[in-house]
């Protein structure tokens, strides 16, 4: 986008009442979004962390070009680019023996019983994700982890809000049945 | 309810996954990298008024040239800098993000010299005991605004101070900061070699493009 179409394009999103957004309400407001999904496409916390940080200094640098009111829509779409080259820099990495990252979760004041909890569950949710298709696994993350509605999925995944809505369909459908699979490994139950 | 609910254990797993907190520590640092990045795009970019500005100034210095040389009076009398300047005071363009490794970097020839500042900008007190995060990204901002107004001996010397700082968590962007302020200071070959030490030691850092922008070419070993 030009400076000049930026400029014509501010002033009327103005006149929509949408503000163009800054650096720092991109980020405040966006963040936590941004690292979540990072985190739900299976990402470690330090690469998320990582891959977070150059989600907004993308975003950054294309300031202009955010359409005010689609800053969500431009970070998601940033994010999903971002976590697939880290993905594939982590596989890299795996295949070199190099792999030392560990997925250490954030310090916090939970007892270490509910940290290795959350641990867990973290892991077996990555896990079960990773054997979805890919397109299946961003309306879960969208829905169950963002909890959004389905036309908000929709606008994310650029679908028409009917194709957005079936494939959430099928998408909790095979999620249940790897979860059935899985209950075995229920990080949640209580040692007899 | 959902139409569609996902199996009970399936919905504590997602429950679990939303109350993971969100690292503030990552987000300050992210904000850093972004406003850092916006402020380099900007200076990168010049906006078509300014660009033709500067066309119609250098268009206006040749003339003024050529019309001196053809009365027979001396060219260098006539300084271009006003016109270039313009292009001298802007950062290197980062390279793009899929540049590989081994690939050759631009190499950083044209360094604008170290500015004077209006007023000195001072850094802020020495924290002798734990440095928080707030102290730091202080420290920092104070870096980024001296280069950002052309003096680059204060960006130094504000990471001087950082670095005096300790339990440091943002020793990356200050190292990027340094390398930055190293070229603008005319120190070229010093910000090359710390700008391929941070490559080689931070290979997958988000500001590793950044780095590579500096690094001239042939002293990409940092030797």
């Amino acid at each position: 986008m030009s400076w000049l179409t930026s400029k014509l394009f501010s002033a009327s999103s103005a006149d929509s009442g949408a503000r163009a957004p800054t650096i720092d309400s991109l980020v405040r407001e966006q963040y936590g979004f941004v690292w979540r999904v990072l985190r739900g496409l299976g990402l470690a916390h330090d690469d998320a962390d990582d891959a977070a940080q150059q989600v907004f200094m993308i975003a950054a640098r294309k300031l202009d070009q955010i359409v005010p009111g689609s800053e969500r829509s431009f970070v998601y779409g940033t994010a999903l680019r971002v976590a697939k080259n880290a993905q594939r820099a982590r596989a890299r990495r795996r295949e070199m023996l190099e792999d030392e990252r560990e997925d250490a979760p954030e310090p916090s004041d939970r007892n270490p019983e509910q940290r290795a909890e959350l641990a867990r569950a973290r892991a077996l949710l990555v896990e079960l994700l990773a054997q979805l298709p890919e397109k299946f696994q961003r309306v879960l993350i969208l829905a169950e982890l963002e909890q959004l509605e389905v036309p908000e999925i929709a606008r994310l995944e650029g679908l028409p809000v009917g194709t957005a809505a079936s494939r959430l369909r099928f998408a909790r459908a095979q999620f249940r049945e790897l979860v059935a699979g899985a209950r075995a490994r229920n990080p949640f139950a209580r040692e007899p | 309810m959902k139409p569609d609910p996902i199996d009970e254990l399936g919905a504590r797993l997602f429950e679990a996954a939303r109350r993971e907190p969100v690292p503030e520590r990552a987000l300050e640092r992210a904000l850093f990298a972004a406003r850092e990045a916006r402020s380099t795009a900007e200076n990168a970019v010049l906006p078509p008024r300014a660009a033709l500005f500067g066309l119609a100034a250098a268009a206006l210095v040749a003339g003024a040239a050529l019309f001196l040389m053809y009365r027979g009076e001396t060219v260098s009398r006539i300084s271009a800098e006003p016109a270039l300047s313009v292009r001298l005071d802007r950062e290197p363009q980062p390279p793009s993000s899929n540049r590989n490794l081994t690939e050759p970097s631009p190499s950083v020839t044209t360094v604008a010299p170290p500015a004077p500042s209006a007023a000195p900008i001072s850094p802020p007190p020495v924290h002798s005991a734990a440095t928080s995060l707030s102290d730091e990204l202080a420290a920092l901002n104070t870096a980024s605004s001296a280069l950002r107004s052309g003096d680059a001996q204060a960006a130094l010397s504000a990471l001087d101070h950082y670095d005096r700082m300790k339990g440091q968590k943002m020793r990356a962007e200050a190292t990027l900061l340094r390398v930055e302020a190293l070229s603008r200071a005319g120190q070229a070959d010093a910000a090359s070699k710390l700008a391929a030490q941070f490559v080689e030691k931070n290979p997958e850092s988000p500001l590793v493009d950044r780095a590579r922008s500096f690094i001239v070419v042939g002293n990409k070993a940092g030797k």
